[in-house]
């Protein structure tokens, strides 16, 4: 149990940052607009939109990998236990 | 609720076990005959065990969802549609045992996959997400489903690395679809997932520790895609990807590790070794991939059934958490 608790943990991170990614998102960055009156508009909203979305997905996936890449090196850093 | 439709459910799950367990020590013993075999590296003297094995699985579910179908002509579509993905992911399993294929070529040729599903329309565009409901994906989506298709395949056929692993963990997440499935009302799809479970018991009997039979990419890729394919079917996407976290997690830190698409036989350093007293210990190369074996194993050497078990408990806990995501989907902020 003990092995498995801090990677639960991570699991539970992950879990929350996704959800939390999914509502900035579709409550959030698709709720933004620039203006739709002319095609440069339509664009520059679509653009930041999908920044925005790019920029809160690579955020979870840059979290999630230095969370357990910090989790895994301190851990394997220590001497080892037998079990 | 149609209660008139579940007597299926059942039917299902004891056609695709019974084809399964009884197909998988004949298709063991055909491998074995022709000398397709793999070596157990994480036993001391590396025995050889029947590859292919996963075989037996497509038989179980095309038996399932072929008598679903023709019970139940109005899922007839569903049960080809997913049946047509699992096939067609499994043949390519097929392939790769034989010819091992790139670790490009691979996803890609699972992405054609989802070909049934998307020829045969029988997916819904807009996916329920938390607290936001209903998307509307139209264009989208069907660019999104060989994405989601080569994940799931590839995902879990990277989790198929110890004995039990694959199908106790893919068990726990079918078991939970057929609930979710039940629950959402999704009557022509839940047996599908009971068909799934079922396979997976009858290959877990076999595979579980110590292992008489490998699935090879066969199994895994296929099963794989039939996660993916229910998790279209029946509109639980968010739902599946939360449950396959442990297998996503896997993926991505082996991926993030390494830094590209990698294939399990051109890693030059292994991220777990086997021990002189038969415990598997984590490596401390800094170039090999951090998988979730050697997650597990950071703390200190360990057995590989206890290893499983510790993949079988992160899956339990992901499918809790999925269980709690769709339950956000019908709320509203």
């Amino acid at each position: 149990m003990k092995r498995i608790l801090p990677l639960a943990a991570i699991e539970i991170f992950v879990w929350i940052a996704l959800i939390l990614c999914i509502v900035i998102i579709g409550r959030f960055a698709f709720e933004i607009s620039l203006g739709s009156a002319t095609l440069m508009e339509r664009i520059a909203t679509q653009t930041v939109r999908l920044a925005i979305s790019c920029a809160a997905v690579l955020l979870w996936l840059v979290s999630w990998k230095k969370v357990t890449e910090r989790y895994f090196w301190r851990t394997i850093g220590r001497p080892s236990e037998t079990t | 609720m149609d209660y008139s439709r579940i007597p299926y459910i059942p039917f299902v799950f004891l056609v695709t076990f019974a084809a399964s367990f009884i197909s998988t020590p004949l298709v063991a013993r055909l491998m074995k005959n022709h000398g397709i075999t793999g070596r157990d590296v994480h036993k001391i003297g590396g025995p050889e065990i029947p590859e292919m094995c996963g075989l037996a699985i497509l038989f179980g579910l095309s038996v399932g969802a072929i008598g679903y179908a023709i019970l139940v002509p109005d899922s007839a579509r569903e049960a080809v549609a997913w049946l047509g993905t699992v096939l067609i992911a499994g043949g390519i399993g097929i392939v790769d045992d034989r010819h091992p294929l790139g670790p490009k070529t691979k996803p890609l040729l699972t992405a054609v996959a989802c070909l049934p599903i998307i020829l045969l329309g029988t997916y819904f565009p807009y996916p329920n997400l938390p607290f936001i409901g209903e998307a509307r994906l139209t264009i989208v989506y069907p660019l999104l489903i060989p994405i989601g298709i080569a994940v799931a395949s590839n995902a879990v056929n990277m989790m198929d690395v110890m004995n039990g692993a694959m199908p106790s963990t893919v068990g726990i997440i079918a078991t939970m679809l057929t609930g979710l499935l039940i629950v959402a009302g999704e009557w022509k799809v839940a047996p599908l997932a009971a068909a799934l479970l079922a396979a997976m018991l009858a290959l877990f009997y076999f595979n579980r520790f110590p292992a008489k039979v490998f699935s090879g990419d066969t199994g895994s890729l296929a099963v794989g895609a039939a996660l993916g394919g229910l998790a279209i079917l029946g509109r639980l996407e968010i739902v599946v990807v939360v449950s396959l976290m442990p297998q996503i997690m896997n993926a991505f830190y082996g991926l993030s590790s390494v830094g590209r698409l990698y294939e399990r036989r051109e890693i030059q350093q292994r991220p777990t070794k086997l021990l002189d007293d038969g415990r598997l210990a984590a490596t401390a190369e800094k170039n090999a991939p951090i998988t979730l074996a050697r997650l597990i194993l950071a703390v200190g050497p360990s057995t590989e059934r206890n290893i499983v078990r510790g993949m079988m408990l992160l899956t339990l806990l992901a499918s809790i958490l999925a269980v709690l995501t769709y339950y956000m989907t019908v709320v509203r902020i």
